[in-house]
């Protein structure tokens, strides 16, 4: 009964570290919009307190370097479609489900996050090419502060999701097919150019 | 080549200072019969508490650590009820960078960082094979050869209650206050070690480590925790051997007289 009315009020801030992979060979625009930025979680727990957790920098933190390092070229766009960019494709990250769970018992040692984030991977031209929803686990001992233990769960399970974008993204069906559509594309341009300008350096 | 180690038995730590300082401070009529009471109810609880420790540690190469080669401590997260406790991790990895024979020990965060992502819960490599296809990689082999880490040492298991029982009964009054009682409660720090040795892709071998804590706490006037601490018997008890094991080649210590059987 002395906790109604209290809240708790958690910023998660961390740096995350650039996946060691491979870069795809493909330029992709990436839409951050405001509300991945700004993206606040609110849920009142009976008998315990209204949590409040702030995940926009953690988002853009996490997400940015990894897009980074796993493809050729990013660029920061603000939606689609987009003409001429010089862009293979444009993803949009959004975090569309978030729980999270702090023991009451003595027993459980743990707090849990769970979450999921949408990718949606786009053509330039506003096609979407799929809808791929990644979610990531997180798990915390409970030590002295609730919040601290929320904050490290929600690293955690941001760092799977990380994991399991930079790790899986290329073998998604339609995405491992997109990428082949676009260095076949890129392999017949290519040799498309090589042909034409075979001729005049012939003649 | 295996060694065990029967169950030890390790004193209880000594009550804190505080409960101890409280025990000398109070003063009620009968002083000298309650201090023979407590002693008769003391004493026996006294034997039935401490630490039982098991150990044991199977070697199954002669890899030993070189000078300039780095040993990582890190968790198996894999397990939805238990996990290795960061502080235990902290404590395995801050022994075995002290003392005699210390060793290089690379720091856990900056090694998960460094070679992110392929060491999160998800990903990580749960066998030797995993870690030859893992190493094989791009840009994986050179990321551990950066780091300078020769074995990974993998810590599964946790502290857990398993047992607790008894009760102190408390009573105030106008001439004054009390507790008469006895509890109970026993931890079980039941962790596994397994070493990895990366220059030769293959398992080094495992250490298992079982240590059981019983503490007490009997009350006459006051209640008196004499506490067993197992999870730091572990932290102890497991560095020393985890230092001989990556220190020590194959057949390390005492282990069973090959003439026997």
């Amino acid at each position: 009964m002395l906790l109604v009315g209290c809240s708790s009020s958690v910023i998660v801030e961390s740096s995350f570290p650039s996946p060691l992979v491979e870069a795809l060979p493909v330029r992709m625009g990436v839409i951050f919009d405001e509300e991945l930025y700004n993206y606040i979680y609110t849920e009142e727990i009976p008998d315990q307190s209204v949590w409040t957790i702030a995940l926009g920098d953690a988002n853009v933190a996490m997400l940015q370097p990894l897009f980074s390092k796993m493809f050729a070229e990013t660029r920061k766009v603000d939606g689609v479609p987009i003409e001429d960019s010089g862009l293979d494709g444009v993803l949009h990250p959004t975090l569309s489900k978030f729980e999270f769970d702090v023991p009451a018992g003595e027993r459980d040692k743990f707090v849990e996050v769970w979450m999921q984030y949408q990718i949606s991977l786009f053509e330039p031209s506003g096609e979407k090419v799929v809808d791929w929803p990644v979610s990531g686990y997180g798990k915390s001992e409970l030590t002295h502060s609730r919040e601290d233990a929320v904050q490290r769960a929600a690293i955690v399970a941001m760092r799977e999701v990380g994991a399991t974008i930079s790790t899986k993204f290329a073998q998604q069906p339609q995405v491992s097919y997109w990428l082949g559509e676009k260095q076949h594309g890129t392999t017949a341009a290519v040799e498309s150019g090589a042909t034409r300008s075979g001729p005049q350096v012939s003649n | 080549m295996e060694r065990r180690q029967p169950w030890n038995q390790a004193p209880p730590e000594a009550a804190p200072k505080s409960a101890t300082s409280v025990s000398h401070s109070h003063s009620v009529s009968g002083k000298t019969a309650g201090i023979w009471l407590a002693a008769a109810v003391g004493l026996p609880v006294l034997a039935a508490c401490g630490v039982t420790s098991r150990i044991e540690p199977y070697k199954q190469t002669d890899a030993v650590i070189a000078a300039g080669e780095n040993v990582v401590i890190l968790a198996r997260k894999q397990h939805a009820n238990h996990e290795a406790e960061e502080d235990f991790v902290q404590c395995i990895s801050d022994s075995l960078a002290q003392g005699k024979n210390k060793i290089e020990v690379h720091a856990t965060k900056d090694f998960e960082d460094k070679m992110y992502p392929w060491f999160e819960p998800s990903t990580a490599p749960l066998s030797t094979d995993d870690l030859t296809a893992l190493l094989e990689r791009p840009g994986v082999r050179d990321q551990v050869a950066v780091t300078g880490v020769r074995f990974v040492v993998w810590l599964d298991g946790s502290t857990d209650r398993v047992a607790s029982g008894g009760g102190i009964t408390c009573a105030a009054g106008v001439g004054g206050a009390g507790c008469m009682g006895l509890a109970w409660w026993e931890d079980d720090s039941r962790y596994d070690i397994s070493v990895w040795d990366i220059k030769h892709l293959e398992s080094a071998g495992t250490i298992n480590g079982d240590f059981k804590g019983r503490s007490v706490m009997p009350a006459v006037i006051i209640p008196i925790p004499f506490i067993a601490r197992p999870q730091a018997h572990a932290c102890k008890d497991l560095s020393e051997q985890l230092k001989q094991f990556l220190t020590s080649p194959q057949g390390y210590g005492a282990g069973p007289d090959p003439n026997l059987g």
